[in-house]
C-alpha cells in the first residue's frame, strides 16, 4: 500500500545526481591519480581528467538523452522497440555480463586493499566472500530501497574524502607541481584514457531513468553526477602530486589511501587513518558494487521474465564471487579491470550513442 | 459513551424484569461480584431490577442517582410505570444522569455491565436502561515514568482510556479532533480510540490506519504490545516503526504534524503511527527549550546512538586487529592495563556487556529500594572487584559505562533496545573482521533500514527520500519562526501552522 506518493519508488531529480555520482565513485579513485602520473609528467595530468569528465559528460548526456525519451520504460522495454527484439536481448544480456564482471571487480578490488591495509591473515577469499553476502542481502530488497542507501551513503563518504583532503594540505608543497604543461599532448590523451575507467558508472542512468518521476531532467542529472566526482578527482590528483611528487605517485599502489596515511589529526587520537579511511570507503565501494549487481540482476530478468528475483539472485551472486576470485595475482587484478573498462567504454559509449541514432533515423517516437 | 461493537447474537430483551435479570445471572454463572438490586415500585408491583458488577461501578453514583429517586416516596406516576415508555421516561425526566442509553439487546446490555455500566430492566419495558457508570480505582496522574523531561508538562498517561482522551482534549481544543471508537478483543473488548485532527491528516493515511485496525482480531492486546506488533509493516525488524509514549504533548504534537494516534485502554503507552527513524531521537522537551540547546541536544543524542552501538565492537576491533590505529602512547597504556587479563577482548566485553544487561534487567525487578543497592553493588563492587580480580581490564569498565550511559541518553526507550540487541551483533562482526566487519554490519543494518516502511513512509524519511524542508526538525531544530509549515513528509491537507514571517 502506499498512501504516501513520494513513497511510489519513484526518484527526483537530486537522488538520481547523487546516485549517478555515489556509483562512479568507487575503487577507481583509489588508483587513479597512479595511473594517470605514470603516463604525465608533473602535474599536467588535471587536463587528462578535465579531457576524460568532458568526454564522460558527453556519453552521459547522450545515455540520459536515449533514457529520457522513454521515460517509465525500462533499458530492454526501449531497446527492443528501436533495434527489435533478438538485437535487444543480446545488448541487455551484453550489459549484464559486463556489470556481473564489474561487480566482481569491485569485489575483488576491496578485498585486495582490504587484505593490505585491514588485515594480515584472513585470506581474500573470506574478506570477498562477506562483502558478497551483504551485497547479496542489498539486492534482495527493492531497488528503490537500494538507491535510497546511495542517498544515506554519498554524503558520509565525500565527508571523509574532502576531510582527508583537506587534513594532507599541510604537506602539499607548490613546487611538487610545477613545470606546467611539460607532457606530450599525445600522452595527455593516453592518460585520459586511464581516467575514463574512473568515470564509469554514468550508464547507470539507462537503467534508473525508468524510476525518475520527471525523466526529462535526467540529462541534467547524469550532468550534476558527473560533475561532483569530477571535481573530487581533480582535487585528489593535484594533492597527491602535490604531496608525493608525481615519481612518488607513480609508485604507490594505492595513491588516494595513502594520502590519508599522511593525515596528521590535531590531538593525535587516531594515528594511521587511513584505515578508518577505507574503512569508510568501502561503503561507496559497496554500493558501486552493489549497484552493478543490481542492474545486471534487472537485465537478465528482463530477459528472462518467468525467473523469480530469489532464485536470479542465487543463480548469480556465485557467479560474481567465482569470477573475482579467478585473478590470482594484482597484475591479473588489474589486467581484468583493464579489459573490463574497455569493454565498458564499448558498451556505455558505442550503445546508447547508436541507440540514440538508429531511433532519430528510424522516427521512433517514445512516449515522452 | 463507550462504543460497543454490534453483536451477532443479539437476544432481545424480555418485558419480564426478573426474566431479563435471571438471564444476566445464568449468563455470568452467579457471581458474588454481580449486584442485582430488585425493586417493587408502583401499585401493582411492577418491578424494577438494576445490576451492576461491584467494584467496577461508582456505588455512590448507583445509589445517589439511581437507586434514590427509585425509592423515594416521591410518587411516581403509575400510569407510567406500567406503560413500555417508562424507561425513556426514566432517563429524560427522573434520573438525574448524564450518560444513559437505552439497549434492545441483551448481550449488549451485558457488555456494557461487564464494562462498568449500571443496566436497569423494568417490566413492561423490551428495552434496558444503560447508565454510565464506571467508577473503579484508578491511578491518578502522574508523571511518565519512562519518559521524564526537565521543561515541560508533568502529566503522563494512565491506564484509563477516558482520562487519556481527555488529557488529549485538554490541549486541542479544536473542533477538528477526531476520536473514532473501536472496540477490539474478542474476549476483552476493550476499547481503542483512533485520533487525528480532520483536515490535517492525510486522508489516504488514516484510511490505511483504519484498514489495518479492522483487521485487528485476538483475544486480548496486553498493553498496546500486541496492537503495535500487528500493525507494524515489518513485525520481525528490531526497529519499531511505531512510536509508543506516555506524554500527551507527544502525542497532541504529533497529531498537530499529520500523524495519527491510537488510544489504548488499559496501558499508559500510547501509539502515533507513522514513525520514521528521526522521530525516535526526538523528545518533546526538544519543542520547549531554545533552538541552539535542542540542536546540540539532537547532535549529542545521534552521537550517543552511535557511540551505544558501536563502542564495544570499536573496542574489540581495535585491540584484536589495528592496534596500530592507536596513538602509540594510548596503544601502550591499554596494553598495560590489560595485563593479566587472560580472556581476548571479545570475551571481555561479551562478559562485561551481558553482566550489564543482567543488572539493567535485575534492577527492574527489584523493589525500589533495593534495585538502587544493587546498581551500586553491580555497578561498583563487581566492576572494581572484576578489575582487582584480573578478569577484566579497567578500560574494559570505562567502555561498558560509556555504552550504557549513552543508551540511557536516547529518548525512546523502544528504539535503545534495538540498538542493544545489535550492539552485540555488532561486537560479534568485530569480533571475527575487526574494522571490516563492523562497516559491513553497519552496511547491512543501514541496507535492512532503507527496506523499512512505516505505514507507507519510508523509514528514512526526510534523508531518504530527501526533505530538506523537514530537515528543520532532524539533526538540527530550526528556530520556531522558521518552523511554519508541516512536515512535507506526511503530505497533509493542509501545510500551514503558523504566520509565516516576512
Amino acid at each position: 500500500m502506499k498512501p504516501f506518493d513520494y513513497a511510489d519508488a519513484k526518484i527526483g531529480t537530486r537522488e538520481m545526481a547523487i546516485l549517478i555520482s555515489s556509483i562512479i565513485l568507487g575503487v577507481g579513485v583509489l588508483t587513479m591519480p597512479r595511473s594517470i602520473a605514470q603516463i604525465t609528467k608533473s602535474s599536467d595530468g588535471w587536463v587528462s581528467i578535465l579531457i576524460a569528465g568532458a568526454i564522460a559528460i558527453f556519453f552521459a548526456l547522450i545515455a540520459s538523452k536515449l533514457a529520457s525519451k522513454f521515460p517509465g520504460r525500462t533499458f530492454y522495454e526501449f531497446a527492443s522497440s528501436v533495434v527489435t527484439k533478438p538485437i535487444a536481448i543480446v545488448i541487455t544480456a551484453a550489459f549484464s555480463a559486463y556489470f556481473i564482471g564489474y561487480g566482481a571487480y569491485e569485489t575483488r578490488m576491496i578485498a585486495n586493499i582490504s587484505k593490505q591495509y585491514l588485515f594480515d591473515q584472513t585470506p581474500v577469499e573470506v574478506i570477498a566472500f562477506v562483502f558478497i553476502a551483504v551485497m547479496a542481502y542489498s539486492v534482495s530488497g527493492t531497488q528503490i530501497a537500494l538507491l535510497r542507501l546511495n542517498v544515506l551513503f554519498l554524503p558520509i563518504v565525500l565527508f571523509i574524502l574532502l576531510f582527508v583532503l583537506v587534513f594532507s594540505t599541510n604537506l602539499f608543497e607548490v613546487n611538487h607541481l610545477k613545470p606546467f604543461f611539460v607532457t606530450k599532448s599525445f600522452d595527455l590523451i593516453g592518460a585520459s584514457k586511464e581516467s575514463v575507467f574512473s568515470f564509469l558508472g554514468f550508464e547507470m542512468v539507462l537503467f534508473y531513468a525508468f524510476l525518475m518521476r520527471k525523466p526529462a531532467k535526467a540529462p541534467i542529472a547524469s550532468v550534476i553526477g558527473v560533475l561532483i566526482p569530477l571535481v573530487l578527482y581533480l582535487l585528489v590528483y593535484i594533492i597527491a602530486i602535490g604531496v608525493f611528487t608525481n615519481e612518488g605517485t607513480a609508485n604507490v599502489q594505492y595513491p588516494t589511501v595513502e594520502l590519508a596515511k599522511e593525515v596528521e589529526l590535531p590531538g593525535e587520537f587516531f594515528e594511521r587513518f587511513e584505515s578508518l579511511f577505507f574503512t569508510i570507503w568501502i561503503m561507496t565501494v559497496f554500493n558501486t558494487a552493489s549497484i552493478s549487481i543490481d542492474v545486471a540482476l534487472a537485465c537478465m530478468r528482463s530477459i528472462l521474465v518467468s525467473v523469480r528475483k530469489p532464485v536470479a539472485i542465487s543463480g548469480i551472486i556465485p557467479v560474481v564471487y567465482f569470477i573475482g576470485m579467478t585473478p590470482q595475482t594484482i597484475g591479473e587484478v588489474s589486467l581484468f579491470g583493464e579489459w573490463l573498462s574497455y569493454i565498458g567504454i564499448v558498451l556505455v559509449g558505442v550503445v546508447p550513442t547508436s541507440l540514440l541514432i538508429v531511433s532519430k533515423a528510424r522516427g521512433i517516437k517514445g512516449n515522452g | 459513551m463507550r462504543a460497543f461493537a454490534p453483536r451477532p447474537d443479539a437476544k432481545p430483551v424480555d418485558p419480564k424484569a426478573t426474566m431479563n435479570a435471571e438471564y444476566v445471572r445464568d449468563l455470568l454463572a452467579s457471581p458474588t461480584d454481580l449486584v442485582l438490586k430488585e425493586l417493587a415500585i408502583g401499585a401493582e408491583g411492577e418491578r424494577v431490577v438494576v445490576c451492576c458488577i461491584d467494584g467496577l461501578v461508582d456505588r455512590t453514583l448507583v445509589d445517589e442517582r439511581l437507586l434514590r429517586p427509585l425509592m423515594s416516596k416521591a410518587p411516581l406516576d403509575e400510569a407510567v410505570i406500567a406503560s413500555p415508555g417508562f424507561l425513556v421516561w426514566l432517563q429524560d425526566s427522573v434520573l438525574p444522569l448524564q450518560g444513559a442509553s437505552l439497549a434492545n439487546d441483551l448481550n449488549e446490555a451485558v457488555d456494557a455491565l461487564l464494562a462498568g455500566d449500571t443496566v436497569l430492566f423494568s417490566d413492561a419495558s423490551r428495552q434496558a436502561l444503560v447508565v454510565s457508570s464506571q467508577g473503579w480505582k484508578t491511578r491518578s496522574i502522574e508523571e511518565p515514568q519512562t519518559e521524564a523531561i526537565i521543561r515541560g508538562p508533568r502529566d503522563g498517561f494512565t491506564e484509563e482510556i477516558r482520562t487519556n482522551t481527555s488529557l488529549i482534549r485538554k490541549r486541542i481544543r479544536d473542533h477538528n479532533l477526531r476520536m473514532v471508537s473501536k472496540v477490539i478483543g474478542r474476549r476483552a473488548r476493550k476499547e481503542l480510540v483512533v485520533a487525528y485532527v480532520e483536515g490535517i491528516v492525510n486522508p489516504e493515511l488514516l484510511k490505511e490506519v483504519m484498514r489495518r485496525i479492522d483487521t485487528l482480531d485476538m483475544d486480548d492486546f496486553e498493553g498496546s504490545g500486541f496492537v503495535e506488533q500487528w500493525l507494524a509493516d515489518h513485525p520481525l525488524s528490531p526497529f519499531p516503526t511505531i512510536t509508543s509514549t506516555e506524554r500527551p504533548d507527544k502525542v497532541t504534537g504529533a497529531l498537530l504534524q499529520g500523524r495519527i494516534a491510537l488510544i489504548v485502554e488499559g496501558t499508559p503507552f500510547q501509539l502515533i503511527v507513522p514513525a520514521t527513524f528521526t522521530t525516535f531521537f526526538q523528545s518533546p522537551e526538544d519543542y520547549y527549550q531554545n533552538w541552539y540547546i535542542t540542536t546540540t541536544l539532537r547532535v549529542l543524542r545521534y552521537l550517543a546512538a552511535f557511540i551505544a552501538t558501536f563502542l564495544p565492537a570499536l573496542y574489540i576491533a581495535l585491540l584484536e586487529y589495528h592496534h596500530g590505529m592507536l596513538p602509540s602512547k594510548l596503544a601502550f597504556s591499554l596494553a598495560g592495563s590489560r595485563e593479566g587479563v587472560p580472556f581476548p577482548a571479545v570475551v571481555e566485553a561479551l562478559l562485561m556487556e551481558v553482566t550489564l544487561e543482567l543488572l539493567r534487567e535485575a534492577g527492574i525487578r527489584l523493589p525500589k529500594p533495593i534495585g538502587q543497592t544493587i546498581g551500586i553493588v553491580g555497578g561498583l563492587v563487581i566492576g572494581e572487584a572484576a578489575v582487582a580480580a584480573g578478569i577484566v581490564s579497567p578500560i574494559m569498565v570505562i567502555i561498558v559505562s560509556i555504552t550504557a550511559i549513552t543508551s540511557f541518553a536516547l529518548p525512546a526507550y523502544s528504539f535503545a533496545i534495538s540498538l542493544r540487541l545489535l550492539r552485540f551483533f555488532i561486537m560479534l562482526c568485530a569480533a571475527v573482521f575487526g574494522l571490516y566487519g563492523i562497516i559491513l554490519a553497519y552496511i547491512a543494518i543501514n541496507v535492512h533500514v532503507v527496506n523499512l516502511q512505516s505505514f507507507g513512509v519510508p523509514y528514512t524519511t526526510p534523508i531518504a527520500p530527501t526533505f530538506l524542508q523537514d530537515w528543520k526538525d532532524f539533526l538540527f531544530r530550526a528556530p520556531v519562526m522558521q518552523m511554519s509549515k508541516r512536515p512535507e513528509m506526511m503530505q497533509t491537507v493542509e501545510n500551514k501552522r503558523m504566520k509565516e514571517r516576512e
